[in-house]
């Protein structure tokens, strides 16, 4: 990838955060002009950077955006929550072109597609500022699309005024759909787009299955995105698709069905696209000539609307929905009232709400599908200037440093005053010392990522979720500037996320719910990071309803995790902390955000992988709080070195309680096992050949003495049960950055990773703790 | 009874306008596209007409003499059904707002701005007419017409 582009890239991901987040506050603060201007700046700057790297959709998709701020500004319009919606998806889609860029290397070739339907979101919702604008196809003068002089498409205000809109045209791949399906076409009611983030799988998000939700299928059409790649190149664990199909069940129906997914989804009832605009303008004309209540000619009138409305549905092959405006629109001619008539008319195309809010029902059920690839794909490190410019300084005194031992070394060749030589010698050893340890530190700090990273998303997953859920909650974060590993604050979004959504989704009640238990009806999650010592503090608590330990005990039970007596004698917090068991859930029906199947057992394992703990802790009625403990830094570490084996291996200096060296004969035989006395304690004794499957050296012939590690091997402290390893020599201590295991063997249980030592070999560091879990000792 | 007369096989469409050249221009579009048609030069003819042999579409023009467009659209909607409820496209060089507002007040079912062009005006004939067989229940699928689209 060209530098251009990865200044690209990194420069519309700031920009991108900066607007998502100016658009957030706008929409608490909807006065606010800083943030307006903010957030407007935000576009124009992004659509400016997509035209310097020439890519016209980007660019198309975001000047749309940019013209509705621009009227926001101009006080032509007001921000609502649809139109912040509108702002979102632009970024999102913003988003997954970046990653694209930055997948592929080089600027998409064919993304219009995906832009123009978000373009048309906001032409259709008359969001851009160009007077008159309607989104209705034809205004009662329609035209061959040109309007004649003088009279404005649209410019006709009755028929809206009257409510009497009654579809807006669907976008062209529903009619394209619904006519390569023509035999099944007349019972559609609905066409569903739905395209799945390209991680789908790796959520353990089937988008087949949220397809197979959807009651009456009558089409279903998988394609790919783009073109296949060759196949030695296809990712399979990439959801490639986008899945369209055609239903007989309600558009709303659909939509709430099938709201659950990763992803973009669209929704359009298929009736509209069935027919062309020109039909459709005739319809719109029918509906406004109904709404005409004036009592002379009324029956008249109405009985021509319906005889063309039911011939216009009728020749477009909607013989049901003709039938049923005829019946409409002769009970209307009795009732004396069109409303009947306009609302049979409004129903037969699908369109059933109010002419207000046009139709593509994009959801975006959960940002968290753009989050977190972004997490994966931004390899670039944004470094703040200070932490370079003390790098390139210790660079420089290390070439100093360097400089004066090979001076010392040519003095002493030189053999003149050996004595003060071997002082210099040591005092520059010093000085290296002090030097290395400096850029350790100072390359550790360039690791390390501001809590903020990972914050930021956030605030925009609660909206969504939220909304989606129709509760009022407030994002109260902390601590953004804690700053853990980068490994940390990366590793941590996905247990975050699905905390927060449990939290949302369960933990908070309705605005009705918390009224009627004297809570305010918002409300608060708060999201807490806190440095304690070498290790951070993560916490999400709400204020909301609180963990029943009945509930969890039932819940329990049915599982089978434990007896119903067991169960009883159980403190609540015992019981609280069930939810943690696999496969644990109290949900009674799977919702759409949490309740997928990953439970609160992935969350503790995945904080454990990090060498964290997570507990929980809840009062009924009050709110529930979920604590992340993780270490500060999980890159250096303080090993010794031992051998066994014939082998050296390090163990973390953590684990080690002490290290002695005792006669044979304190070996004492119990059974099969072994175990030394250790200062009153009787200590399982394990010979670490043995234990990692070694040719140990026999014992006989090492002499006298036995070399003993004695390491604690978990349990509370003061009372941690300890575990004495038989090593044939102990070698050096020493800090080292470790480096998790990869590939495949990043399976491999009882290491905890490698690191590169002084003579350029690598030195394998043992997860005793987890050793010796497997080792089951008998003791 | 509407179609008691018709014979084309799209049914019939009166033309109703005062400019002999707009008779002939439309009778000629909508004869091609498999219409029958026939012509009144105002308001009243147009009425005489329709009580003799009633149409399947009324294509009207806005200002003539003795009755205006405007006038007989709203004695037609006052009428008898099933007279009362024939589609009407009304078409005029009137292209203000208020010409389409008086025009939809009057019980037009759609309006077109003249100069009308020959595809305009055949697919919106096609939308609009009740067919031969008049009335939406009548039976069947309009036969040959062709849907729209």
């Amino acid at each position: 990838m060209n530098d251009l582009l990865e200044q690209f890239l990194v420069e519309c991901r700031d920009l991108i955060d900066a607007a998502t987040a100016d658009l957030l506050a706008l929409e608490t603060a909807p006065d606010d002009t800083e943030r307006l201007n903010g957030a407007f700046r935000g576009f124009h700057t992004l659509k400016g950077a997509a035209g310097i790297v020439e890519f016209p959709a980007m660019g198309r998709l975001l000047h749309a955006a940019e013209e509705v701020l621009a009227s926001v500004r101009a006080g032509s319009r007001t921000v609502s929550g649809e139109l912040i919606s509108d702002c979102l998806a632009c970024l999102d889609q913003t988003g997954r072109w970046l990653d694209e860029v930055a997948a592929t290397g080089e600027i998409p070739a064919t993304p219009e597609d995906a832009a123009e339907d978000l373009v048309a979101r906001f032409a259709a919702s008359g969001r851009l500022a160009t007077p008159g604008a309607d989104s209705v196809p034809g205004g009662a003068v329609p035209t061959d699309g040109t309007p004649p002089d003088g009279v404005p498409r649209g410019a006709v205000p009755a028929g809206a005024a009257l409510g009497t809109r009654v579809a807006t045209a669907a976008p062209d791949w529903v009619a394209r759909l619904a006519a390569r399906h023509q035999s099944e076409g007349h019972r559609a009611r609905a066409a569903l787009r739905y395209t799945p983030t390209a991680d789908s799988f790796l959520r353990g998000e089937d988008p087949l299955a949220v397809i197979a939700r959807i009651p009456d299928l009558l089409a279903v059409e998988l394609m790919p995105r783009g073109t296949w790649p060759p196949l030695d190149e296809l990712d399979p664990f990439t959801c490639d698709l986008v899945i369209t199909l055609l239903t007989a069940a309600s558009a709303d129906d659909v939509s709430t069905i099938a709201n659950t997914g990763f992803g973009v989804l669209e929704v359009w009832p298929v009736a509209a696209a069935m027919l062309g605009p020109d039909a459709l303008a005739v319809l719109e004309e029918q509906a406004r000539l109904a709404a005409n209540d004036t009592p002379e000619g009324f029956a008249g009138r109405l009985a021509s609307a319906g005889l063309v409305a039911s011939n216009v549905l009728r020749r477009s092959g909607l013989p049901d929905a003709a039938s049923a405006v005829a019946d409409a629109a002769r009970t209307g001619q009795s009732d004396r009232s069109g409303a009947a008539f306009i609302a049979a008319l409004r129903a037969a195309l699908g369109d059933t709400e109010e002419a207000s809010e046009p139709q593509p029902k994009t959801v975006m059920p959960d940002q968290s599908g753009d989050a977190a690839p972004r997490a994966q794909t931004t390899r670039a490190l944004r470094v703040d200037v200070e932490r370079i410019d003390a790098l390139v300084s210790l660079v420089g005194e290390l070439t100093a440093a360097k400089n004066a031992i090979g001076h010392t070394a040519r003095l002493m060749r030189e053999g003149t005053d050996l004595a003060a030589q071997s002082r210099a010698l040591k005092d520059q050893h010093a000085l290296l010392d002090r030097l290395v340890s400096e850029l350790q530190r100072a390359v550790l700090g360039i690791r390390v990522l501001q809590m903020r990273h990972l914050f930021q998303s956030f605030p925009r997953v609660v909206r969504e979720m939220s909304r989606e859920l129709g509760k009022t909650a407030r994002l109260d974060i902390e601590g953004e500037t804690t700053e853990p590993d980068k490994a940390t604050v990366e590793a941590l979004f996905e247990p975050l996320l699905h905390v927060l959504r449990n939290a949302l989704d369960h933990g908070l009640e309705t605005a009705d719910e918390r009224r009627a238990t004297g809570k305010p009806p918002g409300a608060t999650v708060r999201l807490r990071a806190t440095r304690d010592g070498d290790q951070v503090i993560v916490e999400v608590a709400d204020d909301g309803r609180g963990i029943d330990p009945a509930k969890i005990r039932l819940a329990a039970a049915r599982l089978g995790l434990a007896s119903e007596t067991e169960l009883e004698a159980m403190p609540d917090q015992a019981v609280i902390e069930l939810i943690f068991s696999p496969g644990f859930s109290t949900a009674s029906a799977v919702t759409g955000l949490s309740g997928r199947g990953v439970g609160m057992d992935a969350v503790r394992s995945a904080i454990t992988r990090l060498g964290g703990s997570v507990a929980v802790t809840s009062q009924l009625g009050m709110g529930t709080s979920v604590v992340f403990t993780l270490p500060f830094t999980i890159l250096m570490l303080g090993v010794m070195t031992v051998e066994a084996g014939g082998q050296v291996f390090g163990v973390p200096l953590d684990v080690v309680i002490e290290t002695t060296r005792i006669p044979r004969d304190r070996i004492a035989r119990l059974g099969a096992a072994e175990a030394i006395v250790l200062r009153d304690r009787t200590v399982p004794l394990i010979r670490l050949a043995e234990m990692l499957d070694l040719p140990g050296t026999a014992r006989e012939s090492a002499g006298g003495d036995v070399s003993i590690l004695v390491a604690s091997a978990g349990g509370q402290a003061g009372a941690e049960q300890l575990c004495a390893l038989e090593v044939e020599a102990f070698g050096e201590r020493m800090d080292v950055m470790l480096k998790p295991m990869e590939g495949l063997l990043a399976g491999v249980t009882g290491f905890a990773g490698t690191t590169l030592v002084g003579d350029g070999g690598v030195l394998i560091v043992l997860d005793l703790q987890e050793l010796l879990r497997c080792q089951e000792s008998p003791l | 009874m509407t179609s008691a007369r018709t014979t084309g096989p799209r049914g019939r469409v009166l033309i109703v306008d005062d400019a002999s050249l707009i008779r002939l221009f439309y009778g000629e579009v909508l004869r091609g596209a498999g219409f029958e048609v026939d012509e009144a030069l105002n308001g009243l003819e147009a009425l005489e007409k329709l009580l003799l042999a009633p149409a399947g579409l009324i294509v009207l023009d806005v200002n003539m003499p003795r009755m205006d467009g405007m006038t007989f659209l709203r004695t037609l909607r006052r009428g008898d059904q099933p007279l009362a409820a024939t589609p009407v496209l009304v078409t005029s060089t009137e292209a203000a707002p208020r010409d389409t507002e008086l025009a939809r007040a009057a019980g037009a079912n759609f309006y077109l701005v003249k100069p009308v062009s020959p595809d305009l005006l055949i697919k919106h004939a096609a939308l609009l007419h009740a067919g031969p067989d008049g009335g939406p229940n009548a039976a069947p699928e309009v036969g040959p017409d062709g849907a729209p689209r």
